[in-house]
């Protein structure tokens, strides 16, 4: 919808025929969710401004306007530490499972071959497995990893990698399978006539076309890894703790503590989210149609 | 339009019809529908060896810790742990949590999933309309889905605190708020906080659907003189069978998997009204260390989530990613 069909359009008719609710209605809905949305996000940045004893008390209105949380997170929590490792482990993983997908989708999209449905059901299906199910067992794998192969996998930021890189897979792949759907085949049978393998073909022409399906697949393994709070609980040791652990038991530990730290546990909860909502603007057109493209 | 492309592009390349591929010949087949079958396979090996190592080994291992005493004591000879056979499924089901959390868990999904779904689709009517900032407006609704589960829950934690923001708020108009973090309300903050951060998810796929509406089906229903009531009631809601039942599943799924959320909300062990079904297995795993209990417990949920994720299967097209309700 380019803006000047719109405009012809209006100029045509007067009234918007696409349009489902009246102007009225449809002001007050968007009233109304705006606020609901936006209030709380307003809450939480005027509250990261706010003195400690002030969100304690529930104040609304700050009476005075400090950076001083901004400051004290650095020294109060690990949190620089627990971004870096966040930024490492998500980052690692976005990359190595946008690689992974394309690869496996390729196979799975321009290939046929034996329980290549049952693969691409596993895919649907592999999302929604509960990850309690998954996390106690797969401690005991890790936690028997250094008797038997000796090496230590819990605790380590290459353990967490492939706990993330696996679950962010089926997704991934997924994504990459509708992308490499849509993507014409007349190009590959090209690169193969002129004497590319398939290999070959994989790399240079389905890799670079497949840019923005590979953007949305690496910044949803991204996501998974940094939103995870199940997994890095229990996989993690106080130096490798992500920035979600760091947060949450950073928020934890306030509860019934003679002065909590409620400003400084806001502050660190706009750096936790910053990252996101930051990705989430830049590929804001990427995103909405992957968003839909499975569980989150 | 495919709700599942990422792109709006027909996925027509490979169309269902080529799966028998064709006849096996040297060289260049002619471009179309067939797929052939010698593949690189190897190429899924990495992912393959990664699943099987950290999905396929856990879940076998899970099943066979379900029916064995293994606790903190076993945990070291884990191997050598006692066969108890079903022991552990009659005691989650007699003495444990297991009943009480499923119908929690169950209720939590139900209900957050019927609470997003009017703001869902009110929210996609109003951003659908054309009107000036409705990409700021596409944007801000998008917030509550975009921010981290544990950055929403640390917050709503402090707000919701005995003096937190929200009793302040609620006094200042003369409510008495009182305690939203301890006994029986607990369940309830657990349903709104969730409905707050999930109903974008019905947006999005509500906001799909209703832009695959053909605009010649808009300008008969205004040649019609039909009322926006009657639209929506008659025309919009009915197109929107697929999305929307694709929403309820997913929701559905996505709730029932809930771990973040209560428990950055409330902890662990949390109170005994949102003691949901991730947070029983989590706790019994990590607080009182009966892994073969938690084992059973979690088998247990994954039938549960099998239920709904059934019929997202059905659902799905598998072979051409379309929703079946996507093309009605």
């Amino acid at each position: 919808m380019t803006a000047g069909m719109q405009a012809t359009d209006r100029r045509r008719s007067g009234v918007d025929a696409t349009a489902i609710l009246p102007p009225g209605l449809r002001r007050a809905v968007i009233a109304v969710l705006v606020l609901l949305v936006l209030a709380p996000c307003a809450y939480i940045l005027v509250a990261s401004l706010m003195p400690d004893i002030e969100v304690a008390s529930g104040a609304v209105v700050p009476s005075s306007v400090t950076l001083e949380n901004w400051v004290a997170i650095w020294t109060t929590v690990p949190l620089a530490q627990g971004l870096g490792v966040s930024l490492l482990v998500c980052g690692v993983v976005a990359v190595l499972s946008a690689l992974l997908a394309v690869a496996t989708a390729y196979v799975l999209v321009r290939f046929t071959f034996v329980g290549r449905i049952t693969f691409l059901r596993a895919l649907v299906g592999l999302q929604s497995v509960p990850g309690t199910l998954l996390l106690l067992p797969l401690f005991v794998v890790y936690a028997s990893a250094p008797t038997y192969l000796g090496i230590t996998v819990v605790g380590t930021t290459w353990g967490l990698m492939i706990t993330y890189l696996t679950f962010a897979l089926p997704f991934a792949t997924w994504v990459m399978v509708t992308y490499l759907r849509g993507m014409p085949v007349e190009l590959e049978e090209a690169g193969l006539l002129d004497g590319l393998s398939r290999i070959g073909v994989l790399r240079r022409i389905v890799l670079p076309l497949s840019a923005p399906g590979l953007i949305v697949a690496a910044i949803f393994s991204f996501l998974l890894g940094w939103n995870d709070v199940l997994f890095a609980s229990v996989l993690t040791q106080p130096r490798t703790r992500t920035a979600a652990v760091v947060l949450q038991a950073f928020g934890a530990s306030q509860e019934g503590g003679a002065l909590p730290l409620y400003g400084q546990v806001m502050s660190s909860a706009v750096v936790c989210a910053a990252p996101v909502v930051v990705l989430y603007l830049i590929f804001q057109r990427y995103l909405v149609g992957g968003l839909t493209g499975g569980l989150k | 339009m495919s709700l599942t492309s990422p792109t709006d592009r027909p996925p027509t390349a490979t169309a269902p019809t080529g799966d028998v591929g064709g006849p096996v010949g040297a060289g260049v087949r002619p471009a179309g529908p067939t797929r052939r079958r010698q593949g690189p396979l190897w190429l899924m090996t990495p992912g393959g060896l990664l699943l099987l190592v950290v999905v396929v080994v856990p879940f076998v291992l899970a099943l066979w810790m379900s029916v064995t005493d293994l606790d903190q004591y076993t945990l070291r000879q884990w191997a050598g742990a006692p066969f108890l056979g079903l022991g552990n499924y009659v005691e989650a089901v007699t003495t444990g949590p297991l009943l009480h959390s499923v119908w929690l868990s169950v209720a939590f999904s139900v209900l957050t999933t019927v609470l997003t779904l009017p703001l869902g689709l009110a929210a996609a009517f109003a951003a659908h309309d054309r009107f000036r900032g409705r990409a700021l407006v596409r944007s801000i609704f998008l917030i509550p889905y975009v921010l981290p589960t544990f950055v929403v829950g640390t917050v709503w934690r402090i707000a919701l605190g005995p003096d937190g923001a929200v009793n302040t708020v609620l006094g200042s108009v003369g409510i008495a708020g009182g305690n939203w973090l301890i006994g029986d309300r607990t369940f309830w903050t657990l349903v709104l906080v969730d409905t707050w951060a999930a109903w974008p998810f019905v947006y999005l796929l509500c906001l799909a659907g209703l832009q695959s509406i053909g605009r010649e089906v808009h300008e008969a229903v205004a040649v019609d003189g039909a009322t926006w009531w009657q639209k929506t009631v008659h025309i919009v809601l009915p197109s929107l069978r697929g999305p929307l039942l694709l929403a309820v599943i997913i929701a559905t799924l996505h709730h029932l998997n809930n771990f973040t959320l209560p428990f950055v909300l409330f902890g662990s062990p949390a109170p005994d009204q949102v003691n949901v079904l991730p947070l029983a297995i989590y706790s019994a795993s990590f607080q009182t260390f009966r892994f073969g209990l938690a084992a059973a417990m979690s088998v247990a949920s994954l039938v549960l989530v099998l239920i709904p994720l059934l019929f997202y299967l059905r659902a799905v097209r598998l072979d051409t990613g379309l929703e079946k309700g996507a093309q009605a």
